[in-house]
């Protein structure tokens, strides 16, 4: 009922949009006998940034891993329903496709510790093939960095390890290297959650000049991260979709009680 | 109350003694090998010289001569066994780890480290039947076989666990850069994983440059003439202290202490680096 209502609300204020960047349709998601993910339809528009919101172990992040196929890597996770990407069934493409397509930022910041800071960002447009060039690649990299506002911090030590990088530079070199690669979308799961505040205000003023040009599903405990950063925020609580829609009519005026005492601090 | 906490920090005291007691014990026998290996065989390398190093087996009974043949022997046999052993393992330490629910990864896992375990004799036994026998002759390649299925076994395992070490979250962001598998294994995860993988090979090979049964029924042994071909027998220094102590006559005798000294060396060359970056390993 209210999923239906938040999709007619979504392609009335998008009417110059009427493309969705992704939707599940009965989305459900098992690990063994665990169901996890609880039949959820989504529809999520393009160039926004939305935010999927619960508390902790509600499976935010598993939902998040099926939108790029990542959850394939963990055997016992099982999936039914479908997830499309602009109108296209994700299981009709190959996965290695799909994550070209949909990138991904994950919760602890995991640069490869071994390569320089220009390998991290080289390696994907490298063994894609999605550069032609060496000065090509050179121009990607230093493009890619100045997205992520490393640039400046990074420009005179391209060659030294990642791992010397501080935690919130880490993030940074991530979305860095998942911008390089010109995903049509960025999945975030939890980018800031183990950054401190300064890092974090980074963070979340990148997100809000990268959704420009790319569509942002963010995850986050947070409501007040969900409110800072999102257009369109989803609320779900123990696998289930509990209510979606505008971020600013869901704070203002949450439709469900679960809902409201999530937002109020009163739960999770 | 008094005498009941005497009592109890004298059972302390005991137990801490009792611990150290038995500790010195355990390693006793290590530096009581390494103590008589040097003070019988430092001697023999000063008399023996430089020509220890390189002249061949003097006859019974007439002076020291040298082992040449056998060291030289060593590190070709252990060359050869590297060299047929490592690719295997390392691609077996990589099948075991990325696909370990999958039923020949988990037997594959299982069967590593019986044959860690297996007695090493039987290896030299099989290869003799293998290779020895069809062939009609000890062969170096006999003996390099023998050594690299002994070798193998390590490497693999200490490649698995060093692949299965590295945290998930980097297996996670190299899949979602939309490499394949063999781009995520072979570009990222073994970069990661090259301490480990190294320290399985040193290992491996510390290990068979000191083995002597799997080279008793394969590799032959030759103590005067140098390495001359793959197909025929060559000599090795545990194999050669090995013959040499059976022997009536006391040069032969030192020239075996000589050889002990020099296999110890090369022995802890290879392993104390190996000892001292363990440490880095961990992630």
């Amino acid at each position: 009922m209210i999923v239906s209502n938040y999709k007619s609300d979504v392609e009335l204020n998008l009417k110059s949009k009427t493309k969705y960047a992704i939707e599940t349709e009965n989305l459900n998601i098992y690990y063994g006998d665990h169901h996890v993910i609880k039949d959820v339809s989504l529809s999520i528009p393009e160039k926004v940034v939305f935010a999927i919101m619960g508390p902790s172990g509600c499976g935010k992040s598993t939902m998040l891993r099926a939108f790029n196929r990542l959850l394939e890597l963990n055997e016992s996770a099982k999936v039914s329903g479908d997830v499309k990407i602009f109108g296209k069934s994700i299981y009709k493409m190959n996965p290695i496709e799909v994550r070209r397509i949909v990138g991904m930022v994950f919760q602890h910041p995991n640069p490869f510790p071994h390569m320089s800071i220009y390998d991290n960002v080289a390696l994907g447009l490298k063994l894609n093939k999605l550069v032609k060039s060496r000065k090509e690649l050179d121009e990607t990299v230093e493009w890619a960095l100045k997205k992520a506002a490393l640039w400046d911090e990074v420009k005179n030590k391209l060659e030294k390890p990642a791992s010397a990088l501080s935690g919130g530079q880490q993030q940074r070199l991530c979305i860095a290297r998942v911008v390089a690669m010109k995903p049509k979308v960025i999945l975030m799961d939890e980018p800031t959650s183990n950054l401190d505040p300064i890092s974090t205000k980074k963070i979340e003023e990148l997100i809000d000049e990268l959704k420009k040009e790319v569509t942002i599903v963010i995850v986050t405990h947070s409501p007040a991260q969900a409110a800072r950063v999102s257009d369109y925020v989803a609320f779900l609580y123990l696998g289930k979709l509990i209510e979606v829609g505008s971020t600013i009519d869901m704070f203002e005026n949450p439709k469900e009680k679960l809902t409201e005492e999530y937002l109020t601090g009163r739960m999770g | 109350m008094q005498g009941s906490l005497r009592l109890r920090l004298f059972k302390e005291k005991l137990f801490l003694l009792s611990i150290a007691v038995l500790t010195i014990a355990t390693v006793l026998p290590l530096f009581h090998i390494m103590f008589s290996i040097m003070i019988q065989g430092i001697p023999v390398l000063i008399k023996g010289g430089w020509g220890f190093l390189t002249g061949t087996l003097a006859p019974p009974g007439g002076g020291l001569g040298g082992i040449g043949p056998a060291i030289v022997g060593t590190f070709i046999l252990t060359f050869l066994a590297s060299l047929i052993g490592l690719p295997v393992a390392i691609f077996t330490g990589i099948y075991a780890a990325e696909y370990p629910n999958s039923l020949i990864g988990r037997a594959t896992k299982t069967l590593l480290m019986v044959m860690m375990e297996f007695p090493t004799i039987l290896v030299g036994l099989f290869v003799m039947d293998l290779v020895v026998l069809p062939m009609g002759s000890y062969s170096a390649i006999a003996g390099a076989l023998s050594l690299a299925i002994v070798m193998m076994p390590y490497v693999a395992v200490y490649t698995d666990e060093a692949l299965r070490n590295i945290p998930p979250k980097y297996r996670e962001g190299a899949f979602s850069l939309g490499l394949t598998r063999a781009k995520v294994v072979f570009r990222v995860l073994v970069g990661l994983a090259k301490k480990g993988i190294m320290t399985g090979v040193l290992i491996g090979i510390a290990k068979v440059a000191g083995e002597t049964a799997p080279l008793l029924f394969t590799a032959g042994g030759a103590s005067r003439v140098y390495f001359d071909g793959l197909n025929r027998p060559v000599g090795a220094i545990p194999l050669l202290i090995y013959n040499l102590v059976q022997q009536p006559y006391t040069n032969y005798h030192e020239i075996a202490w000589g050889a002990s000294l020099l296999l110890m060396i090369i022995f802890l060359a290879l392993f104390l680096p190996i000892r001292l970056s363990l440490k880095e390993v961990k992630l």
